[in-house]
């Protein structure tokens, strides 16, 4: 079997001359080299102007987040613990019982405001503070009983706050932000203890103050911005992540699955894709008005809860609950997901698709033993990135119906909410100065809630391709 | 007779359905016993295009069949038709017979799942599945409902990964991933996964092209062991490897038509010794001895 020489009829004319030599070449390649050199400054100029930008929202966070403030209180809290007998030295407003909080309480505010707390939840198990037993029991019998009679009786923290609120009243005057705390402390000082602005204010004192502390995480929303906190509207992201997930997760990824596996290239599936592809670019105040004409109204006993608590049984009295507003959410990020897991499908090397037919499987049966499991890891991806979008998203959820000032968590799907964007707008929209703080803390709530969410999905994600392969 | 009248005969009286499943032995009514499948007339196309044109083919049991032929002459699309392969590529459609156990395979009443049991098929590349080496090999046994016990199944995966000339290199490693053995173990992997369903005929599709050497000579030697079991169909570019293993060899070859696609066709047909020693057509001949392809 030998083979022939193959003869290939060449031009005899010689290119050779026609490339650049010595000099030349030194030169082309200099030039070369030079609009590498170029492309490669541009671009780190604009990484480095990316990076500025997102250090210079982080300073502006931070900074409001953290700083001096100068602070008047109606009362004390020294002069109520040493009312009591204590030395101020030793024993602080959080190391006094429940029973000297209400007294305190009780001793300073009227008996109707009294009776109002007592009402909304009980200060003891056994006693009555401001109501009598008799007007108890009878407007607990009665067709709409005030929250008091059913809800478990407050506990110390919840009296401590009440006790802050109500009786220290701390007022911030006055508040410096971060760097300046830092650099003229002594001169914020001073001014504070100036005469012209103790006339102002009497009694300020200069308090360094972190806007962003355990306290304003755990408390719920109030009037007063020194006291207000975000815990109902932490629940409030967390419940609707989690409706946000269960619904499109697995809606996206069958989809998906359809679309990539099963659908025929026809027509009808090309019309399908490309409405998919153009969905994941409609603004989310138009999935806010879908939102709230189909989930909030038509579907109302649905999504309030009657359907399944019984009328009038719901947390809510309409369909302006989590429920809902989590399903907008999940329609909203739905095309991002499906286009995502449709991605990480198709990276998936036909030759496992051909495998598994080859050995007498079912499309189904390769899919979900093969294809998938290796696709995990890019919908994860695609997953964690669309959650992320849905957790900042405030236009659709102000259209659905987010309730902007709530006190009481949300105790399952059926409940009025309020979640962190929504709360972070509303403040910003204040004039004081201390809800402009108390925004900027919240919205570090949020990056930390969202990187957190982010951290574990990726774990999450690693630890699955890992086992896998 | 009236509708109703109609009806209530066929509720009664149902027209007996003919399920045209594939009988699990060649039924002895069956004339032709020596193939294991054959083509008659057998016309592939992707969309409009004629790939490979009037393909007529009996290939024998238990023997290994060669099909050679240049770049394009449509060598993979017959192999990848025998099992319905070529479903998985859309706009591919053939026309003629391909008969099995005496069924039209593309009788619409086929499932190809079940010609894919029967006829099971090794790729090009290694490609197996990124689990472990036990479930590469189990899962195909598993899916087509093996009835035996965890034992019977251990026992059927040794027998699998000795037949591929594996189980003396990874007897003590079956929990490791597949992907973590070398190509050549990769491939021979995917063969004792393939002949772990028991199929009919074995596929193979330029097994070793992806081989060194070496490798490639550990699959040809099993091969020649498989084919007592297995009728084994091989698509090879090696016209060495095909003189070396099979018993038959299909030559194709590409022509431009006409309408201008190029459109394979079988030249010749016969048994190995036969097609490189005295071939009968011209273009076999040029093609074995190097003048073209």
């Amino acid at each position: 079997m030998s083979r022939p020489v193959p003869v290939l009829e060449l031009d005899s004319k010689d290119y050779s001359d026609l490339f650049p030599e010595g000099e030349d070449l030194q030169r082309q390649i200099g030039a070369r080299r030079r609009r590498e050199g170029w492309a490669r400054i541009i671009f780190l100029l604009v990484l480095l102007l990316t990076i500025l930008a997102l250090a210079t929202l982080l300073y502006t966070i931070i900074n409001g987040a953290f700083g001096m403030t100068a602070i008047v209180n109606a009362v004390e809290p020294e002069e109520i613990v040493e009312s009591l007998g204590y030395d101020p030295a030793q024993v602080g407003l959080a190391d006094l019982s429940q029973e000297e909080l209400v007294e305190v309480l009780a001793g300073a505010v009227t008996n109707n405001v009294g009776r109002r707390l007592e009402r909304d939840q009980r200060f003891f198990e056994d006693r009555l503070v401001f109501e009598s037993e008799a007007t108890w029991i009878e407007i607990c019998a009665s067709p709409e009983p005030p929250t008091g009679c059913a809800l478990a009786p407050r506990d110390q923290s919840n009296i401590l706050q009440l006790v802050n609120e109500r009786v220290v009243v701390p007022d911030v005057v006055q508040t410096w932000d971060l760097v300046e705390s830092i650099t003229d402390r002594e001169a914020i000082e001073a001014e504070i203890a100036s005469a012209d602005f103790q006339e102002r204010h009497p009694g300020a004192q200069p308090e360094f103050r972190a806007w962003l502390n355990w306290q304003f995480v755990t408390s719920p929303q109030s009037d007063v911005p020194e006291l207000a906190g975000v815990r109902t509207a932490i629940l409030g992201s967390l419940w609707l992540m989690a409706i946000t997930v269960l619904f499109a997760f697995p809606v996206g990824v069958a989809a998906a699955i359809y679309l990539e596996e099963f659908a025929k290239p026809n027509r009808v599936n090309r019309l399908i894709q490309t409405n998919i592809n153009n969905l994941a670019g409609v603004p989310s105040i138009i999935y806010g008005m879908l939102g709230l004409a189909i989930l909030v109204r038509a579907l109302e006993p649905l999504t309030s809860g009657s359907l399944f608590l019984g009328e009038g049984q719901g947390v809510s009295e309409n369909g302006r609950t989590i429920l809902a507003a989590g399903l907008t959410l999940g329609l909203l990020i739905l095309p991002v997901m499906i286009i995502s897991s449709q991605e990480a499908l198709r990276a998936v090397p036909n030759s496992l698709r051909a495998a598994g037919l080859a050995l007498g499987a079912t499309k189904w049966q390769t899919i979900r033993k093969h294809i998938l499991p290796v696709a995990m890891p890019g919908i994860l991806t695609g997953s964690i990135l669309a959650l992320a979008r849905a957790l900042g998203e405030t236009a659709p959820l102000v259209v659905v119906g987010a309730s902007t000032f709530i006190t009481v968590d949300p105790t399952g799907p059926f409940s009025k909410f309020t979640a962190l964007p929504i709360q972070i707008y509303q403040w910003t929209a204040r004039p004081q100065q201390e809800f402009q703080n108390i925004a900027a803390a919240a919205i570090l709530v949020l990056l930390i809630l969202l990187l957190t969410l982010n951290a574990t999905a990726v774990i999450l994600r690693n630890r699955y391709s890992r086992s896998k392969m | 007779m009236t509708n109703e009248t109609k009806i209530e005969a066929v509720l009664t009286n149902p027209p007996e359905v003919r399920r045209n499943t594939i009988p699990a032995s060649v039924d002895a009514a069956v004339d032709v016993v020596e193939a294991a499948i054959s083509t008659e007339d057998m016309n592939v196309y992707y969309g409009d295009f004629l790939a490979v044109r009037d393909v007529n083919l009996d290939f024998a049991r238990n023997e290994i069949t060669a099909l050679i032929g240049p770049s394009g002459c449509g060598k993979s699309t017959v192999l990848r038709s025998l099992n319905r392969m070529n479903d998985l590529i859309p706009g591919a459609r053939v026309e003629g017979v391909v008969r099995f156990h005496g069924t039209n395979i593309y009788e619409p009443e086929v499932d190809p799942v079940e010609v894919r049991r029967r006829i099971g098929m090794v790729f090009q590349k290694p490609n197996p599945f990124p689990k472990s080496i036990y479930e590469n090999v189990s899962w195909g046994a598993k899916i087509n409902g093996f009835k035996g016990s965890k034992s019977e199944m251990e026992g059927l995966v040794e027998t699998a990964l000795r037949s591929a000339a594996l189980w003396d290199e990874v007897k003590d490693k079956l929990g490791d991933s597949g992907y973590s053995l070398s190509g050549g173990q990769q491939q021979r992997l995917c063969i004792a996964r393939a002949i772990a369903t028991n199929p009919d005929i074995v596929l193979m599709d330029e097994p070793a092209s992806a081989l060194d050497p070496i490798a490639t000579l550990r699959i040809e030697e099993l091969m020649l062991d498989l084919k007592n079991e297995y009728s084994i169909i091989i698509v090879t570019h090696n016209m060495q490897q095909a003189a070396r293993v099979s018993d038959h060899t299909a030559f194709f070859n590409v022509k431009l038509s006409d309408v201008g696609q190029r459109t394979g066709y079988l030249v010749e047909f016969s048994s190995t010794e036969q097609l490189f020693t005295a071939p009968k057509e011209k273009d076999t001949e040029d093609y074995i001895t190097g003048r073209f392809g």
